[in-house]
C-alpha cells in the first residue's frame, strides 16, 4: 500500500503539489492566527496586569494573618505564588482623600508601584508617591523638600509610578514602618499559580485559613483571563439561553465567551473547518482524476480497505510533511510582523470599550509601555492536527464510499447525472457553443453550488472582514469620543463630587480664547433626579447599583421605587454647548438634537440605557414625552442634598420635553455617579444647552472642559498654559492625553490594516482553491471540448466559449456573494457588532470601491482560471483528448 | 478526378529509444466519389493516415493534399475552417456531446461558422434518412449503439462535406447494425456525392467498398487485391 501510495504520489505530482499547498496554507492559517489571537490575549492580560495589578484577589484580614501568609505558600489546592502586603495606617481628607500606606515590595511589585526616583521613606515624617498624587498636592518637584498634607509637613523622599486607575479620588501616599498612624487596617493581595484554575485554589486558600469569601475582592479584569470564577456548564448555559424569557443568543455567546474563552476556541474550530474544506476539495478533485484507475484497481481485486489505506497513507504522509511546515511559517511570519502591528492584539480598548472602567486613553497609555510578546498556541496546533488527521480520515471514507457508488461502466460513460431538458436550441437562431457552456456549467448543479461555493467564500470573508473593519474605525472613533470627551487632548476636571466645586466661567473663557488651543467644550452638570418613571420593563437593571453602598450610603440608592407605582432615579444632568450638541448627531437613536429648538422649546435630550446585549431602552418613551427632573438649589447645597430626600424647597423640579434619545452622552463626569471603579455602572444622563442649565437651575460655572491644540501648537506649551489658568482654582487637574490619543490612532490604523491582510491572506487562500476547482471542472470536460475541436471550432472561438464559462460562473459567483452577504452575512455581522462586541451605531457600508473591486476581482479570477487550463488543453492535439 | 492525395508522407511519433514509425513513404490518390476502406492489424498506422487526412494530426514528412490544398501549409485557423467545411468525422466511440439532445449535436458543427444558417429542411431530411428523427430530442445516453452511431454521420454530413473519414464506424456494433451503417453511409456516399475513406479492421466489411487499402508496419501493402471503383462513374 505505501507502495502504491508513493507511486501514486509521484505520478500525480501537480495535485500531489496541490495538497501539499492547501496543507502547508491551511497549516499557516491555522496556527498563525490561533498564535495571533492566544498572544493577543496573552498580552491583554499583561495590560490588564499592569492597568488592574499583577494581583488576582485581596482579602482584609486580621494582623496574625497578615504576619503569617508569605509568598509560596503551598496549601492542600493551592499555590500562592506571591502575596503582597498593604497596610493603611491613617487618612486625611484634603481636597482629596489621602490613605498613608505601609507596603512591602511584593505589594509594590504587584500593583507596579515601582520606585522612580529617590528612595523610599525610612523615617515617621518621609513619605513617597507618585507624580499625580504629588502634583496635585502642590509638591514643588525637588526631592527632600517638604509637602504639607492636612496639618503636618513631610518630607518626600521618592517618587514612584502613577497607578493606572489614578482617576479616583483616593490618593495613595506611601510610608514607613516606623510611620504611626491612628490605626490600622490590613490587606492581603494574593497572586495564586496560575496553570491552575484560581476559583479552586481560592476556595481552598479560604478554607485552610477559616475566611469568608464575602471578604475577598476579586481583580476581575484580570482573573477573568485565569479561571477567576466557576464557569457554568456549556449545557446549562445553552439550555438557559435557548428556554429561559431572559436568555437568547446573545447571552449564549457572551456567557461562553466568559467561561470558556469563545472567540479563541471558536476561532481555532472556525479555521479547522476552512482548512479541511479546503484540503478536502482539494483532494477530492485528485481523486476524481483517477476514479477510472481506482475502478480498474478494484476490477482487479483490490479490496475497499487497501484501497482505503492507500489513499489514507498517501494523505497523512502529505498531511505530515505539510503542517509543520506550515505551522512554522505561519507563526514565523506573524511573530516577525506581531511587534509592528502591536497595537491590534490589546483590541479590547476600543472594542470592549464599553464595559471598560478605565477611559480608552488610559489603556493605551498602559499598552504602550508593555513589552509585546508573541507566544505560540500549541494548543491550537495539537488541536489542529489532531482534528484535521481525524478529519482526513473521515474524508477518505467519504471517498471510498462514493466510489462504491459509481460502478466502472458508469466512470467510463460520462456524466450522466444531468437534467434532461427536451428543449432543441438549434431550432432558433442560437450560440450553440453558449448553449454547450451553459449545459457543462449546469448539469451537476450539486457541483455548480460547489464551486459557486468556493467562489464566494473569499470574496464574503473579505466583505465582512472589511465591513467589520470600517465598523470599527467608526466605533472607536465614537467610542474615543464619547469614552475621554470628544476624543480631546486636554482634559479640565474637578478632583472633587460636591456641586459646590465648579470651574468659573471666566476660566472656562480664557481658556476658550487661549490662541493655543481650539475645540474648547466646556459643560456644566449637576445630580439629578428623574421622578415618576411609570414603566420599567427593564426592572433588574438597576438591582447591582442599588445594592451598591457607595450609591446607597452617598445617593440614596439609585432607583427607587415609589408608593404610588412610579420611580425615582438619579441622573447625570448635562449642559453642552451648540458645537458639542452637534456632535450628538452621530448617536441619535431617535429624534433630533438640535440646540436652537432645545433652547426655544426647553427641550431635553435623553441617554437611553443599554443592556447587556446592546439594546437600548429609555422607560418607554419617545421624543415629544416628557419627564420631570429635580436637581439640588444651588443655595444651602450640602452633599446630603445629593440623597434627594430632604425637602422640597431645596430642590427645582421641572418637566421637559424629550426632543431626542441619544445612545452616548459625549463629554461626561467622571465623579459622582462616574466616580472610579463606578465608571459607565450607570448610563444614565440628561442633556440640555448651557443656556438652559443656567435658565432652569441657575447653573453658571461649569464642571469640566475638554479642550484640543491649535495646530501645529507644541503639547507643553499648551498644557502649561492651561495650567497657569487652572492654578488657582480649588480641586482642579489637568489631564493630558496628546500621547494616549496618538498612540490610540496609530492602534487603530494597525487593527484596520492587520484584519484587512488576514482578509487578503484569505482570499488568496480561496483563489488557489477556485483555480484548483476550475482547472478540474475545465480538465474533465477535455474529451468534449476535443470533440467540438474536431467538429471544426478556431482556437479563438474556443477560448471565448471558455473564457464564457469563467465570467458566468464569476458573475453567478458574485450574484451569490450579494444575496449571501447582504441577506444573510450582514445581517448576522450587525447582530453580532450590535449585540456582542456593542458596537455604536452600526451603519457604516462596505465602500463601493471594495465591493465592485471584489466583484471584478471575482470575475477576472474565474476567467483566468479558466483560461490557463484552456491553454493547456489547445496546446494537446485533438486526437488526444478525444481517445 | 483525385479528391485525396498523400505525397511520400511520414509520421514519427518519440525520439531516440522510444521513436516508433506509425507511417512510412505514404502515396495514395483517391478519386473524387471512391468509398475506400483502409484496413490493417491494430498498430499498423490506419487511424493516424486517417488523423493526418483529416488534419487532426500533422505529417513528420510529406505533403496531404485534399481539393488540391495542401492542408501542410494552411495555418492553425485556416485549417480548422477547411476541415469544418470539406471534412466530416465519424469516430468509434461516437464523440457525441453528452449534454446536448440528437437535434443539437446535430446542428452544432454548423453554428461555429458564424452567421451561417443551420439549414433545418437537411438536418431533418438528414435524421428522416437516418431513422433517427423520432428520436431528436433524445440525448446520446439514451440512445442504442446503433442510433448513436447514426446521429454521429449525422453530424459528419451536416456541413455537406467532400470528404467523410470514419475511424472504425461499426467496432462497436453488432452485426446487424454493422450492416444497417454501412449501408446508411453507402446510401449518403450516393446521394452527396461524397468521398468516404473507411478505417476497419474486418475485412469482410471492407470487402463492401470500391477499394481496399491495406496498411502493415506503416506502409500501404501493394500486392493485396484491390478492388476498382464499382459503377465507372464514380458513385458507390
Amino acid at each position: 500500500m505505501l507502495k502504491l501510495a508513493w507511486k501514486y504520489m509521484r505520478y500525480y505530482r501537480s495535485q500531489t503539489l496541490a495538497i501539499l499547498v492547501s496543507i502547508f496554507l491551511t497549516a499557516s492559517l491555522l496556527s498563525g492566527i490561533s498564535s495571533l489571537i492566544y498572544s493577543s490575549q496573552r498580552n491583554d492580560l499583561a495590560n490588564h496586569k499592569n492597568i488592574y495589578g499583577d494581583w488576582h484577589y485581596y482579602v482584609e484580614t486580621d494582623r496574625e494573618l497578615y504576619e503569617s501568609v508569605q509568598s509560596g505558600e503551598k496549601g492542600g489546592g493551592y499555590l500562592l505564588e506571591r502575596c503582597g502586603k498593604m497596610e493603611i495606617r491613617d487618612v486625611a481628607m484634603e481636597e482629596f482623600l489621602i490613605c498613608f500606606i505601609h507596603t512591602d515590595e511584593t505589594y509594590r511589585q504587584m500593583a507596579h508601584r515601582d520606585l522612580l526616583e529617590g528612595d523610599l521613606p525610612v523615617k515617621d515624617n518621609e513619605i513617597a508617591a507618585d507624580g499625580f498624587v504629588l502634583s496635585n498636592l502642590g509638591f514643588s518637584g525637588n526631592l527632600g523638600d517638604p509637602l504639607r498634607i492636612g496639618d503636618k509637613d513631610y518630607t518626600v523622599t521618592g517618587i514612584l509610578r502613577s497607578e493606572w486607575a489614578a482617576s479616583t479620588s483616593e490618593m495613595e501616599v506611601f510610608v514607613s514602618d516606623s510611620f504611626a498612624g491612628r490605626g490600622s487596617q490590613t490587606f492581603l493581595y494574593l497572586g495564586f499559580d496560575e496553570d491552575v484554575k484560581l476559583y479552586r485554589q481560592l476556595d481552598s486558600f479560604l478554607q485552610e485559613h477559616g475566611l469568608s469569601s464575602a471578604d475577598v475582592v476579586n481583580n476581575e479584569e484580570v482573573t477573568q483571563y485565569l479561571g477567576g470564577e466557576e464557569p457554568a456548564g456549556i449545557y446549562e448555559t445553552v439550555r438557559f439561553g435557548l428556554t429561559e424569557e431572559e436568555g437568547n443568543f446573545t447571552y449564549i455567546v457572551l456567557k461562553l465567551q466568559s467561561d470558556y474563552n469563545l472567540a479563541y476556541h471558536g476561532m481555532i474550530l472556525l479555521l479547522c473547518l476552512f482548512s479541511i474544506f479546503v484540503v478536502y476539495s482539494v483532494f477530492n478533485i485528485s481523486v476524481a482524476k483517477r476514479t477510472s484507475e481506482y475502478g480498474i484497481l478494484q476490477t482487479l481485486g483490490v479490496s475497499e480497505g487497501q484501497l482505503c489505506g492507500t489513499l489514507l497513507l498517501e494523505l497523512w504522509i502529505l498531511f505530515i510533511t505539510g503542517y509543520p511546515l506550515g505551522c512554522f511559517l505561519g507563526n514565523g511570519i506573524l511573530s516577525l510582523v506581531y511587534r509592528k502591528f502591536s497595537g491590534v492584539f490589546g483590541g479590547r480598548s476600543t472594542v470592549g470599550a464599553a464595559g471598560n472602567g478605565l477611559p480608552a486613553a488610559d489603556q493605551t497609555l498602559a499598552e504602550g509601555t508593555g513589552t509585546i510578546r508573541f507566544d505560540l498556541s500549541w494548543d491550537a496546533m495539537i488541536f489542529g492536527f489532531l482534528f484535521l488527521l481525524t478529519a482526513l480520515a473521515a474524508a477518505v471514507f467519504l471517498v471510498i464510499r462514493s466510489l462504491k457508488a459509481q460502478s466502472l461502466k458508469k466512470v467510463m460513460s460520462g456524466d450522466t447525472s444531468f437534467t434532461k431538458r427536451r428543449k432543441i436550441y438549434a431550432l432558433r437562431p442560437v450560440n450553440m457553443a453558449g448553449v454547450v457552456v451553459r449545459k457543462f456549467m449546469f448539469a451537476n448543479k450539486r457541483k455548480v453550488i460547489g464551486i459557486l461555493l468556493s467562489l464566494s467564500i473569499g470574496g464574503c470573508i473579505f466583505l465582512c472582514t472589511t465591513y467589520m473593519v470600517e465598523n470599527l474605525k467608526i466605533h472607536a472613533e465614537l467610542s474615543l469620543k464619547s469614552d475621554d470627551g470628544l476624543g480631546s487632548e486636554y482634559r479640565i476636571s474637578l478632583k472633587s463630587n460636591s456641586l459646590n466645586d465648579t470651574i468659573p466661567k471666566a476660566a472656562a473663557d480664557k481658556i476658550k480664547n487661549m490662541p493655543e488651543t481650539e475645540r474648547v467644550y466646556a459643560a456644566k452638570y449637576t445630580l439629578g433626579e428623574v421622578t415618576q418613571i411609570e414603566e420599567l420593563e427593564w426592572d433588574s437593571y438597576f438591582d447591582d447599583q442599588n445594592t451598591e453602598d457607595y450609591f446607597a450610603e452617598r445617593y440614596g440608592g439609585i432607583c427607587l421605587p415609589q408608593a404610588d407605582g412610579t420611580y425615582k432615579i438619579k441622573y447625570d444632568v448635562y449642559g453642552y454647548d451648540d458645537e458639542l450638541l452637534g456632535q450628538l448627531d452621530e448617536f441619535v437613536l431617535e429624534g433630533t438634537a438640535d440646540p436652537e429648538t432645545l433652547r426655544a422649546e426647553n427641550k431635553i435630550i435623553a441617554v437611553a440605557l443599554m443592556d447587556g446585549q446592546g439594546n437600548y431602552y429609555f422607560y418607554g418613551k419617545k421624543p415629544g414625552d416628557t419627564i420631570r427632573v429635580r436637581v439640588p438649589q444651588k443655595d444651602n447645597y450640602t452633599d446630603e442634598l445629593l440623597k434627594f430626600q430632604s425637602g422640597s424647597e431645596n430642590y427645582i423640579e421641572k418637566e421637559f420635553e424629550i426632543a431626542a434619545i441619544v445612545s452616548r452622552p459625549l463629554a461626561r463626569e467622571q465623579g459622582f455617579l462616574q466616580e472610579g471603579s463606578y465608571r459607565d455602572a450607570l448610563m444614565t444622563g440628561l442633556i440640555m444647552t448651557n443656556e438652559q442649565m443656567e435658565e432652569n437651575f441657575g447653573i453658571i460655572d461649569y464642571s469640566f472642559i475638554n479642550a484640543s491644540p491649535a495646530e501645529a501648537m507644541d503639547a507643553n506649551e499648551v498644557s502649561n498654559r492651561i495650567l497657569q489658568v487652572i492654578r488657582d482654582i480649588p480641586k482642579a487637574v489637568l489631564q493630558d492625553y496628546t500621547a494616549a490619543i496618538e498612540t490610540q490612532k496609530n492602534y487603530l490604523r494597525q487593527q484596520q490594516i492587520f484584519f484587512s491582510s488576514i482578509a487578503v491572506i484569505l482570499l488568496v487562500i480561496s483563489l488557489l482553491h477556485i483555480a484548483n476547482s476550475m482547472n478540474h471542472t475545465i480538465l474533465t470536460r477535455r474529451r468534449e471540448y476535443g470533440i467540438i475541436r474536431a467538429m471544426g471550432i478556431t482556437d479563438i472561438g474556443f477560448y471565448k466559449m471558455v473564457l464564457q464559462t469563467g465570467i458566468l460562473y464569476g458573475v453567478l459567483a458574485d450574484v451569490l456573494i450579494c444575496l449571501v452577504y447582504n441577506h444573510i452575512l450582514r445581517r448576522i455581522m450587525d447582530y453580532y457588532m450590535a449585540h456582542v462586541l456593542q458596537f455604536l451605531h452600526v451603519q457604516t457600508e462596505v465602500p463601493n470601491r471594495i465591493l465592485l473591486g471584489i466583484m471584478a476581482l471575482n470575475v477576472v479570477i474565474a476567467a483566468a482560471a479558466v483560461m490557463f487550463p484552456a491553454r493547456k488543453l489547445m496546446k494537446e492535439t485533438i486526437i488526444s483528448e478525444i481517445t | 478526378m483525385s479528391i485525396l492525395e498523400l505525397q511520400n508522407v511520414e509520421k514519427i511519433y518519440g525520439e531516440k529509444a522510444n521513436r516508433v514509425n506509425a507511417l512510412r513513404d505514404i502515396n495514395l490518390l483517391v478519386e473524387e466519389g471512391e468509398f475506400a476502406a483502409i484496413v490493417g492489424t491494430s498498430g499498423s498506422g490506419k487511424s493516424t493516415l486517417l488523423n493526418l487526412i483529416g488534419g487532426l494530426d500533422s505529417p513528420t514528412k510529406g505533403k496531404i493534399f485534399v481539393k488540391n490544398r495542401e492542408i501542410g501549409s494552411l495555418s492553425r485557423k485556416e485549417l480548422t475552417i477547411f476541415r469544418r467545411r470539406n471534412i466530416g468525422f465519424v469516430f468509434q466511440n461516437y464523440s457525441l456531446m453528452p449534454v446536448l439532445n440528437v437535434y443539437d449535436n446535430v446542428a452544432l458543427p454548423v453554428t461555429f461558422d458564424r452567421g451561417r444558417h443551420i439549414n433545418r429542411k437537411y438536418i431533418e431530411e438528414l435524421l428522416q434518412e437516418l431513422g433517427i428523427w423520432d428520436k431528436r430530442r433524445k440525448y446520446p445516453s439514451e440512445l442504442s449503439g446503433g442510433q448513436q452511431q447514426r446521429v454521429a454521420i449525422a453530424r459528419a454530413l451536416v456541413n455537406k462535406p467532400h470528404v467523410l473519414l470514419c475511424d472504425e464506424p461499426t467496432g462497436n456494433l453488432d452485426s446487424a447494425t454493422t450492416i444497417e451503417v454501412m449501408g446508411l453511409l453507402k446510401a449518403s456516399c450516393r446521394k452527396y456525392g461524397q468521398t468516404i475513406l473507411m478505417v476497419t479492421h474486418n475485412e469482410a466489411i471492407a470487402q463492401t467498398c470500391d477499394r481496399v487499402i491495406h496498411i502493415e508496419d506503416g506502409r500501404i501493402v501493394t500486392g493485396k487485391r484491390i478492388y476498382p471503383v464499382k459503377g465507372g462513374d464514380g458513385a458507390c
